[in-house]
């Protein structure tokens, strides 16, 4: 088996830049070996649980990313046919606007998600060059051993980051 | 599922391994594996095995479905891998046997500069090309191109960016393809690939990309190595990037775009990410036609970089390019599918050649071939690791008899980005890149770590195997002396 590792997560707020909205500290996912890239592993007491550590998954495998400004709502509705390919969409779509619009989700809320349909809503807000650090660049959110399943009453998705 | 293959792997020379198709129903083909004794074992550790036999199982497939010695884990085709399918026969187009990077590759400028002209001002230089050569997450070119100059961009090719003064004419020439891959549509990409792509020609990226300043370490090859403009002991630059977020995001649109094609073509598929269309069908064509245009688009990257090297030198050495003889060696693609005539059961038939990490390797006398290099073979360009050596190969008349023309593309990784980033506890990886002599700048925090040497196989290793095997023949050694990475 792989071992899962702990790469760097965000560092505590300066007190001294109180304006800074961060995202909150991961928890909830892991990440483990795959030869080039990197895998992903979240987990969450349901299967709505799941978005919001998947989130900052992404967000953590591209470095510590924070915002400035509190963002705008925005809705996202996803249909498709099995949970680990609306989680896998969801995740392609946040780095498109990252990468687009230099934009991060906070706060995710999860309205709907079961086989068919994802329906998220949260903050979109602009990156902060100044304090933001940033490592990788994640080119895609792979098919490749991409799963969500049910196990022991916890609910897992494992999906890996194209680097 | 064990993480090592266990499968049959017979061996049938000092080069070669067999996975025979009696292994899994569905096969069609032998996998064969290019490797020596050391490196089977090391292979065996991943199940990139098994997507070589999973990827013999493509409708279509000639041939063998083939791996080169740098093989590792990717995601439907095994990152080394190559699979020829015949349009004829139904044969199919997977977006998996090309990659998310579409057209990564490598470009090789050749220099008057011996390295006690350079030495003195490396790090001055490596300064300069950080600053100058866009590169990490998030940085932009020095030029955003509209959508209407994109799609010019991604129909012409290179020679769009030269017309616009990026670039010298000759260029073009020692470019695969001449840097435009026909049958672009850029049409048939996305305004989501048009808009990640607009800012990013001419930069870098991230990852295993890089630019390194090297010089020519040994020369096994002298008369080659003449004709290719390299000498003992001068310097060369490498450039090592894609088609940036446009091409991942075409591959994007593409896997989710052919998702139930199989299924509508009776193709069954031991692995979705092998999803794929065949080449004579609608799908299987709009897939293509993007395909090219983001290829195109990724040649004007590298060319542009190319460009704003030549400037970077110009500055330090206080010398215009064309006086330090920056000529461009050539420049090879790595990941790519592209149509090429190969003689299959006795007739002649153009195939869909898949090369997933995999490089070009013309042998002398291809009609492919710019004038100059029609003595020599294809320059096969293989980058290694930042710590230890590249190679400049060429082509051999084996890799159009064994291997459709293909050889390897890199050292291959022997190392999880998370192993090296725990192997490099306590270490400074730019330290002990320096102790070496290279002088190293990246962006990233962890980009060194991930990047380090020991996360590669030797790059020597893989090379000398199809040296032997009679794909490719070794030229020159490379060491490099300078690196940016994103």
């Amino acid at each position: 088996m792989t071992r899962p590792t702990k790469l760097r997560r965000p560092a505590v707020c300066p007190p001294s830049r109180p304006r800074v909205t961060r995202l909150a500290v991961p928890a909830g996912y892991e990440f483990f070996d795959h030869t080039a890239d990197l895998g992903v592993r979240v987990h969450a007491p349901d299967l709505a649980g799941l978005v919001a550590p998947a989130t900052q998954a992404l967000y953590a495998a591209i470095g510590e990313l924070k915002s400035r400004r509190p963002g705008r709502r925005r809705r996202f509705e996803l249909a498709g046919s099995d949970p680990a390919g609306l989680l896998r969409d969801f995740l392609a779509e946040l780095l498109l606007i990252f990468e687009r619009d230099q934009e991060i989700l906070l706060d995710p809320e999860v309205r709907r998600f079961d086989d068919r349909t994802l329906v998220v809503e949260g903050r979109l807000s602009p990156l902060d060059p100044e304090t933001s650090i940033l490592d990788r660049e994640v080119k895609a959110i792979t098919y490749h051993g991409l799963e969500v399943r049910q196990d022991h009453g916890q609910w897992q998705a494992t999906f890996i980051v194209d680097i | 599922m064990a993480d090592n293959f266990t499968g049959p792997i017979e061996r049938i020379d000092g080069c070669r391994w067999r996975i025979p198709k009696s292994y899994k129903p569905g096969m069609r083909v032998d996998g064969l594996i290019y490797a020596d004794d050391r490196l089977i074992e090391s292979i065996k550790g991943d199940r990139s095995p098994e997507q070589v036999a999973n990827v013999a199982c493509l409708p279509g497939i000639v041939g063998y479905s083939l791996a080169m010695p740098d093989i590792h884990w990717g995601y439907g085709f095994c990152i080394g891998g190559v699979a020829a399918t015949d349009p004829e026969a139904g044969g199919v187009i997977s977006p998996g046997g090309v990659g998310y990077d579409i057209n990564c590759g490598v470009r090789l400028i050749r220099t008057d500069l011996s390295l006690a002209d350079a030495q003195p001002r490396v790090e001055r230089l490596v300064n300069q090309l950080f600053r100058d050569v866009p590169c990490g997450v998030g940085q932009c070119g020095r030029i955003k191109f509209k959508k209407p100059d994109l799609s010019r961009l991604m129909e012409e090719g290179s020679s769009f960016v030269v017309r616009q003064g990026l670039g010298w004419d000759e260029d073009i020439q020692v470019t695969e393809a001449g840097g435009n891959i026909k049958g672009a549509r850029p049409d048939f990409v996305s305004d989501h690939a048009y808009e990640r792509g607009a800012a990013q020609c001419g930069t870098l990226g991230s990852g295993n990309h890089f630019l390194e300043v090297q010089v020519v370490d040994r020369v096994d090859d002298a008369s080659v190595a003449a004709a290719l403009g390299l000498e003992q002991g001068r310097i060369t630059i490498m450039i090592h990037s894609g088609s940036r977020g446009l091409g991942y995001q075409v591959c994007e649109d593409a896997l989710k775009e052919l998702k139930d094609v199989p299924q509508r073509y009776g193709i069954d598929l031991p692995d979705r990410q092998l999803v794929c269309a065949p080449v004579r069908s609608p799908e299987g064509e709009r897939y293509l036609g993007a395909m090219r245009a983001a290829a195109n688009y990724a040649w004007c990257n590298r060319q542009i970089m190319t460009h704003l090297a030549r400037e970077a030198f110009a500055r330090v050495f206080e010398q215009p390019a064309e006086r330090l003889g920056m000529r461009l060696v050539y420049d090879v693609a790595h990941n790519i599918a592209k149509m090429e005539p190969y003689e299959v059961g006795g007739r002649q038939s153009e195939l869909c050649v898949h090369r997933k990490g995999a490089t070009r390797a013309f042998p002398p006398g291809h009609h492919e071939l710019p004038a100059k290099y029609q003595a020599v073979g294809q320059p096969v360009l293989v980058p290694g690791d930042m710590g230890r050596f590249s190679y400049v190969l060429v082509g051999r008349p084996g890799s159009m008899e064994h291997t459709f023309g293909s050889s390897c593309h890199g050292a291959g990784r022997r190392m999880s980005r998370s192993a090296a980033i725990r192997a490099s506890k306590g270490r400074s990886i730019k330290r002990e890149l320096a102790d070496r002599g290279v002088i190293a700048r990246a962006r990233g925090r962890t980009g060194l770590e991930e990047e380090q040497p020991d996360a590669y196989k030797d790059v020597q290793d893989v090379v000398g195997v199809l040296h032997e095997a009679g794909i490719s023949h070794k030229v020159a050694r490379l060491r490099p002396i300078g690196v940016i990475k994103g």
